[in-house]
């Protein structure tokens, strides 16, 4: 393929493949996650010959179980969020009262049917996923996959046999799992995967962490009845969000009753007749059914026989690439949690569909992680796109203009809960563009979407002004705000109430 | 435009305070028979001529306004009506300066020729109790979802209708009071009772006069019956939102989006619902999918449509029930029969013809794109004017007015993208053009949509469907219309609102990247045109080379 002379950086597609050489696939992936299966269905489409890899499935992820569809499908995103809806309900009963309903006494919350029938739907999904691939002409292996060289991809089948395939493009989307702390009694508390696979519903949870997925299941066992400790080490949960907003999801938290510990951190787990008992750092005693530990994530990288290949790997495991997605080794490439960027299924997805369109669509493509919209499923959610106040304050010099809107959603005049919706926008005072905009409350994952659109192509608050209010809904308020909440100079710290 | 406007105004505007009935047929022979139909009741019940002048002067030398010579004013800016457009106008001028007045009438949540409130009809008898309403009554759906995912009722949860309204009624005191603080931090005063014009810069508020350098009527509109045997059987929207009891069944006339509120809010409360509808589809200017999409599945939970059926009567059995006698048949047992069958401004008995204000055909007030009246002086905004009858819609009016008149800064309200909600169960948003409209206006359109059943349907069981359609436009890229129908859709809306208001393009849409798992992500990951629309022949070969491009796959 003549090409043209290559821009700085840009990755060059023939390097290291010799001209001539039959390879067995075009593309052969390890891991079919959502990066995975996305870079297999597209470049397939570009016209490449692919062949993807998978461990079997499992609910309860390790070195050797997996499953087409990955942690988003199998073990994180969805799972999680059809929990989060079976654990609002319990919100939704107590709201339902003042509106005029009558609720029998006993209302009962039936943890295996829940469980069960997210079984049912893991399994759905995980089947549309192999025939997403069957349709799109991929050939799929189960087993696992290993790097034989910059050509050459091993895998054993469940049976222990090994294939080999050579490949002219290798792609790692291996993706991550949880990880434990290094606490004596480690062994007694379960990660995410196990939490959202148990088999007795806990009635008394320990959750170590202060991250979304910590915050996430507080808020499910708890909306489902139980008595959750939320254990973490910062003065707020939710390090690396605005400040303001994770402030307002510790109320939230607090306001539905879960008991926040912060500053706090265990030391050990023991078994006693009466369930786990936790201490920590500052000499509490919890009793739990269940000790999850949320305490972060590790990348998929120690049995892919990177070393010996001589792909380079980061201090946390995670693979190196550049800006295209490309390892050292030219004709390796890694996309999604594997590469600790951004870890998020629609980044993976990103990244993946300009990997494709790069290597085979003949169209070179960078993923932009500018104004990457995000949400935390606590009840109620938060989601966030564009920068912090404090990212703002160190990534601009100018001034800044925050709007802030703190209101009681409608539902809750009624239903007397007592809890704020808050919104925030951050406005770069000398160009009027909106840098950042958050949103605690009902809804906010479903509302940010479509401000994000905005946010991606520069608005400016004048843009957010001269849009017409949808009323009567809590989204109109990011369009209404009109009036400066204060105003941050680039070199004073932001002024919240922390 | 505003220099005519002027000049007919000056040969109106010389007549007298003292209105007489000759005033009015003057007007009436001016205004090209438009008046036609307001006028017999105008003359009939004579209400103009029923403040006595005698109490008019005595008021007049109290408070020594509208004759004097130096044009010294009461106020700057006298507003008819406190409502959404007119609480918000006031405000603001009241901010910029202005010496501001208001008028409204008494509260109740039915509104009358005597009765209103502060807050007008969005939050008395519009969208504030509606959506409480919705809101509860979309629980009962939420218990049957809530089965799929584990919960289990010793007994069906039942519901206490006078519960909710007393709570209603409670939030919409709270609401009016809150209105009456806004107002009076403002330094606006409010006056309560029948605001008439009776000169370019008079009011007249149960017989006493107020001058000022504007007047604004923002009087809104109100629900309207059409007149056939048994009307007076029959309930509207503001009856409909304060019955003492629960509909048994109840048959509901119209297929507008209030209509379609009602059935939702009476059928999620367990009510037996028919909506009867002239035409074959609801929402008649909507988005023709969308019209079909939402009247489906609003079927599915148990709504009975009744197509091409045009009311013809109402009885009344001896047993209390009513029925109803359409074009095609007669549908007995109601407890209830609510018209939703549109809103007409509430302009009459307002003195407006008398001074010359032009009035259209349907009532409405006819302003220019400022909001200015045929009399310069008197401006009208909101549902008075028959615009975009919406609240936010009037807010924009009312602070474009005030920038207009009080800023120095003449602003045309912008009804580019104004987004829209429904909220039907399930509920519908959209913004921008529907593909008819882009279809008549741009010619070549692409059209992306999705229909799929959400993550929370496949655990419940419910057959719910969501609904999402794009609309492109082939020449520029330009995302002309969005729309929606699906659980959150108002909420979903107003984000991508703001990027079509902007103008942005589908690649824009493209560039952004989901929040996942969402039913919003669904708006910019749509990769494929499930039709191209193309007007000209010339541009038919194009498409087919582009529809991989976009495809990008």
């Amino acid at each position: 393929m003549a090409r043209k002379m290559l821009k700085d950086g840009e990755p060059d597609l023939n390097k290291g493949a010799e001209e001539g050489t039959n390879f067995d696939f075009d593309l052969f992936i390890i891991g079919a996650g959502s990066g995975g299966v996305r870079a297999a269905r597209f470049s397939s489409n570009h016209g490449a010959k692919v062949a993807i890899c998978e461990l079997p499935f499992h609910p309860i992820s390790s070195e050797t179980i997996g499953g087409v569809g990955g942690t988003c499908v199998i073990r994180g995103c969805v799972p999680k969020k059809i929990l989060v809806y079976g654990a609002s309900y319990g919100g939704d009963l107590e709201d339902a009262r003042n509106f005029g309903w009558e609720l029998s006494e006993n209302i009962d919350f039936n943890w295996k049917k829940l469980l069960q029938k997210k079984t049912d739907e893991i399994n759905r999904l995980n089947g549309i996923y192999k025939r997403l691939l069957s349709n799109a002409g991929v050939k799929l292996f189960e087993g696992e996959g290993k790097i034989a060289g910059p050509h050459e991809v091993e895998v054993t089948q469940l049976d222990g046999t090994k294939l080999s395939y050579s490949a002219k493009h290798i792609l790692i989307a291996t993706g991550s799992r949880a990880q434990r702390p290094n606490i004596p009694g480690q062994e007694l508390g379960i990660t995410s995967d196990e939490a959202l696979s148990l088999e007795e519903f806990p009635k008394r949870v320990v959750i170590l962490g202060g991250g979304y997925i910590a915050v996430e299941f507080a808020s499910i066992w708890r909306g489902m009845g139980a008595n959750v400790n939320l254990v973490f080490r910062k003065e707020l949960p939710l390090r690396g969000f605005d400040d303001e907003m994770r402030a307002v999801v510790a109320r939230n938290l607090e306001g539905r009753g879960i008991n926040l510990h912060p500053r706090t951190n265990l030391t050990q787990l023991i078994k006693t007749e009466d369930g786990i008992k936790v201490t920590t750092d500052h000499g509490e005693e919890l009793i739990a059914d269940v000790v999850l530990f949320a305490t972060g994530r590790a990348p998929n990288s120690k049995r892919l026989n990177l070393e010996k290949a001589g792909v380079e790997v980061d201090k946390t495991g995670a693979i190196v690439v550049n800006e295209y997605s490309c390892t050292n080794i030219p004709s390796i490439w890694a996309v999604g949690d594997v590469t600790n960027r951004m870890n998020l299924t629609p980044v993976a997805l990103m990244e993946a569909s300009h990997f494709a369109n790069t290597v085979f669509g003949g169209k070179t493509q960078k993923p932009d992680y500018r104004d990457i919209p995000y949400a935390v499923f606590s009840i109620p959610p938060l989601s966030v796109v564009g920068l912090s106040e404090e990212e703002a304050v160190e990534q601009t010099n100018g001034d800044l203009l925050v709007f802030t809107s703190t209101f009681n959603p409608m539902k809750n005049t009624i239903s007397g809960r007592q809890e704020k919706t808050v919104m925030k926008i951050v406005v770069d005072a000398q160009t009027d563009k909106v840098l950042g905009a958050s949103m605690c409350g009902p809804d906010a994952p479903e509302i940010v979407q479509g401000i994000a659109i905005a946010l991606k192509c520069g608005a400016t608050k004048a843009q957010f002004d001269s849009t017409v209010g949808i009323h009567p809904s809590a989204a109109e308020e990011f369009v209404t705000m009109r009036s400066v909440t204060r105003r941050v100079t680039g070199s004073a710290k932001p002024k919240t109430n922390l | 435009m505003k220099q005519a406007a002027m000049a007919t105004s000056l040969s109106l505007s010389c007549s007298s305070p003292l209105l007489t009935r000759n005033t009015l047929f003057f007007t009436k022979t001016f205004s090209f028979s438009r008046s036609f139909s307001l006028s017999p009741p105008l003359s009939t019940k004579t209400l103009i001529s029923q403040s006595p002048p005698r109490r008019t002067f005595a008021v007049r030398a109290e408070s020594q306004n509208g004759v004097d010579p130096t044009g010294h004013y009461d106020f700057d800016l006298f507003t008819i009506g406190a409502g959404s457009g007119g609480v918000r106008a006031s405000r603001f001028a009241a901010n910029f300066g202005a010496n501001a007045a208001i008028c409204e009438l008494p509260f109740s949540t039915i509104s009358s020729d005597t009765t209103g409130g502060v807050g007008g009809t969005c939050v008395i008898r519009g969208c504030v109790p509606k959506k409480l309403l919705v809101y509860a009554s979309k629980f009962s759906h939420e218990f049957e979802e809530s089965n799929g995912f584990g919960w289990r009722y010793d007994s069906e949860p039942k519901h206490d209708w006078s519960s909710l309204i007393a709570n209603k009624n409670a939030e919409l005191q709270r609401l009016t009071g809150i209105y009456k603080n806004i107002l009076k931090n403002s330094n606006v005063k409010l006056i309560e009772g029948r605001g008439k014009i009776v000169d370019p810069h008079t009011v007249d508020v149960d017989g006493k006069l107020y001058t000022a350098k504007h007047i604004l009527v923002s009087v809104g509109g109100r629900p309207f019956i059409p007149d056939i045997p048994g009307k007076e059987y029959a309930i509207d929207s503001d009856a409909a939102l304060d019955l003492p009891s629960k509909p048994e069944k109840i048959a509901i006339v119209g297929g507008g989006y209030i209509a379609l509120e009602f059935a939702g809010i009476f059928n999620g409360l367990k009510s037996d619902v028919h909506v009867f509808i002239r035409q074959k589809q609801v929402l008649r200017g909507f988005d023709e999918e969308i019209r079909d999409f939402v009247a489906e599945n609003m079927a599915l939970r148990g709504i009975e449509f009744h197509t091409e059926e045009s009311p013809v009567a109402i009885t009344k059995a001896a047993d209390g029930s009513l029925s109803l006698k359409t074009s095609k048949g007669t549908v007995d047992g109601f407890s209830h029969i609510m018209f939703a069958t549109g809103r007409k401004p509430n302009t009459k008995n307002l003195g407006l013809e008398s001074v010359g204000v032009k009035i259209a055909k349907d009532g409405s007030i006819e302003v220019d794109e400022y909001s200015q009246t045929s009399v310069p002086s008197i401006w009208a905004i909101g549902d008075a004017t028959n615009r975009i009858n919406l609240t936010p819609v009037a807010l924009m009016e009312g602070v474009a007015l005030t920038k207009t008149l009080f800023q120095n800064e003449p602003t045309k309200p912008d009804y580019r993208a104004v987004p829209a909600a429904v909220f039907s169960q399930p509920p519908i948003g959209g913004v921008g053009f529907t593909e008819e409209q882009a279809v008549e206006q741009d010619g070549d359109v692409d059209i992306y949509t999705a229909n799929f059943r959400p993550l929370k349907a496949t655990l419940s069981g419910l057959p719910d469907r969501v609904f999402m359609k794009l609309i492109v436009s082939a020449k520029t890229n330009e995302v002309l219309g969005l729309h929606m129908c699906g659980d959150d859709a108002p909420e979903i809306v107003q984000g991508f609102a703001v990027a079509i208001k902007a103008g942005l393009t589908k690649a824009d849409f493209d560039a952004t990247v989901g929040i996942h798992p969402t039913a919003a992500e669904e708006f910019v990951t749509m990769r494929t045109p499930t039709r191209k629309i193309r007007k000209s022949l010339d541009s038919q070969g194009k498409p087919d080379s582009e529809a991989k491009a976009v495809a990008g796959t």
